[in-house]
């Protein structure tokens, strides 16, 4: 619990969480105000239109599995993580630790993005004369964007400790969401299982599988929580069978 | 207090430390002295839990580092000046360190306090100097009130300020009891500082004494000058000391004065003089530590 408090402490005493979401939110608004200002107004008035349009808040899993992975990588760019070994010597427990505190951090995160969503496309709504229909149809992907960014969250802590270099890591994810996935779509109905395929199908919180390329909510879930233990159980063992990087002789 | 009991850490090819054994008594200081790239970091990497060993083991009182109850209330380590987070305050850089040992919060302003650092407890650490941030390690190291620290060149960068103000605080943290072990190249410190030192060169252990008998050892003869000169030399040869006739009337003889003056006076015989030729650690060390010529 102390190891916890601790990592909640360090995400909360740098700027970190506050430039990821302000970005965030610069984000949010960009897509929406492209999203809804190129729809016209009877269309915005489907609920399906809603639908995608809250879906915009998974965004923030794509924040999630930064944070995750700069949760890891931050401490050994800055050298910090040989005081939490000191403090913290059992080196799965401060993984554990990391992996609790990125969880709680990427859930508010999300929490956040659901709401700034809303709001924003509240606004954006009443501008073009149409009204927002709240339902639990058109607000699932709201819940999708929360469960999404956990998992994303648990897959960049398991990233960063498993490539433990900073750059490397932002690198690796970028690359893997700009081109890896679209790569492997050209595989076919097995794309449904990359880790971006299956965060989508949580945000797109579907009950049944709608389209080839992506699974229904609960499997993806699944399939999420798969690449977490992967990840993660990767990720501990190459940090308990190294040496902390040192500057020293 | 501390036992390295047949180190070793390889790097792929390169051996950093070979098969080395020592211990570290408590309530002393212990220098840790090595030229650079003798492998000293990598020890105390290895005691520290942060390296892990290919062969051997090192242990304070008796637990490898991760296997101890409560780390920071047994070991306090002062490592690089250079590892922390520039957006972090100094004293949310304890706050962390405390909370992840479960240690009052209560205690980060007083150990701010211990090193001066109160003033600049809620600036960044990006902007500290070296000093500053060298401090600042001194007091996470002494957040868990341990009764060892463990401090890895720790001189490095500072000012003579700051270097005086180190030297202090260690001797006072001695004298209340605890144990130190700490690693430099900065030969006068230690010896200003230390009651023993454990020398290592390319990862062995070339020695372990104390400081006195170190530099005792680098000495050279003792000047003895007497009237009686060549019956004295006779005298300390009986005695199984070693000593040449230097010039009319004057010995330089291996032996301390204490020994040379006892031996005289049962004899008899009156000294003119008689010099010790004090050696320095820096003596000791060099010695110590010398390539074999080709």
């Amino acid at each position: 619990m102390n190891a916890f408090r601790a990592e909640l402490l360090k995400a909360t005493t740098t700027r970190l969480l506050l430039w990821f979401g302000l970005g965030l939110l610069a984000f949010l608004v960009l897509v929406l105000s492209i999203h809804i200002g190129s729809h016209d107004p009877g269309s915005l008035r489907e609920p399906s239109t809603q639908r995608s349009t809250f879906a915009f808040a998974g965004i923030a899993s794509i924040v999630a599995v930064l944070i995750g992975s700069l949760l890891v990588t931050a401490e050994y760019a800055h050298g910090t993580i040989n005081q939490s070994f000191l403090a913290v010597p059992v080196r799965g427990r401060l993984l554990a630790a990391k992996l609790a505190a990125g969880i709680v951090v990427v859930f508010v995160l999300a929490a956040l993005a659901d709401l700034a969503t809303l709001v924003l496309s509240e606004l954006w709504y009443r501008g073009r004369g149409a009204s927002l229909h709240l339902g639990s149809y058109t607000l699932a992907p709201f819940l999708g964007a929360v469960g999404a960014s956990i998992l994303a969250g648990g897959i960049g802590v398991g990233l960063g400790a498993l490539i433990r270099r900073q750059t490397g890591t932002i690198v690796v994810i970028l690359l893997w969401l700009l081109i890896g996935e679209g790569v492997i779509s050209a595989a076919g109905d097995s794309a449904r299982f990359a880790p971006g395929h299956v965060l989508g199908a949580v945000v797109a919180a579907h009950r049944i599988s709608n389209a080839g390329d992506m699974l229904a909510v609960w499997p993806a879930v699944v399939v999420g929580l798969v690449y977490v233990a992967i990840f993660c159980g990767l990720g501990f063992l190459a940090v308990a069978g190294s040496d902390v990087p040192s500057r020293g002789d | 207090m501390i036992e390295v009991e047949h180190l070793t850490k390889r790097y792929r090819r390169a051996t950093a430390v070979d098969d080395l054994s020592f211990s570290v008594p408590r309530g002393r200081i212990t220098g840790f002295l090595g030229p650079n790239g003798a492998g000293k970091t990598t020890t105390l990497r290895v005691l520290l839990g942060l390296v892990l060993p290919t062969n051997g083991r090192a242990t304070v009182a008796g637990h490898r580092y991760r296997e101890l109850h409560a780390p920071l209330r047994t070991v306090g380590a002062v490592l690089e000046a250079s590892n922390y987070h520039p957006a972090r305050t100094g004293r949310n850089h304890l706050r962390v360190l405390a909370s992840a040992a479960g240690i009052a919060s209560a205690r980060v302003d007083h150990v701010l306090a211990q090193v001066e650092l109160s003033d600049a407890a809620n600036r960044r650490l990006g902007g500290y100097s070296l000093g500053m941030r060298q401090r600042l390690s001194v007091a996470a190291a002494l957040l868990g009130e341990p009764e060892l620290l463990v401090l890895d060149e720790p001189a490095n960068g500072l000012d003579p300020e700051g270097i005086r103000w180190l030297r202090n605080f260690l001797r006072s943290f001695a004298e209340g009891g605890g144990t130190v072990f700490v690693s430099s190249h900065v030969l006068a410190e230690v010896s200003q500082l230390a009651d023993e030192a454990v020398i290592i060169h390319r990862g062995k252990l070339v020695a372990q004494q104390t400081v006195s008998e170190l530099t005792l050892q680098a000495a050279g003869a003792t000047r003895v000058r007497s009237p009686r000169a060549e019956e004295l030399l006779a005298r300390l040869r009986e005695a199984g000391i070693e000593g040449d006739a230097t010039e009319s009337g004057v010995l330089a003889v291996h032996a301390p004065p204490e020994r040379i003056g006892d031996l005289a006076a049962e004899a008899g015989i009156p000294l003119h003089e008689l010099v010790a030729d004090t050696g320095s650690l820096e003596e000791a060390f060099l010695e110590l530590t010398a390539e074999p010529q080709a």
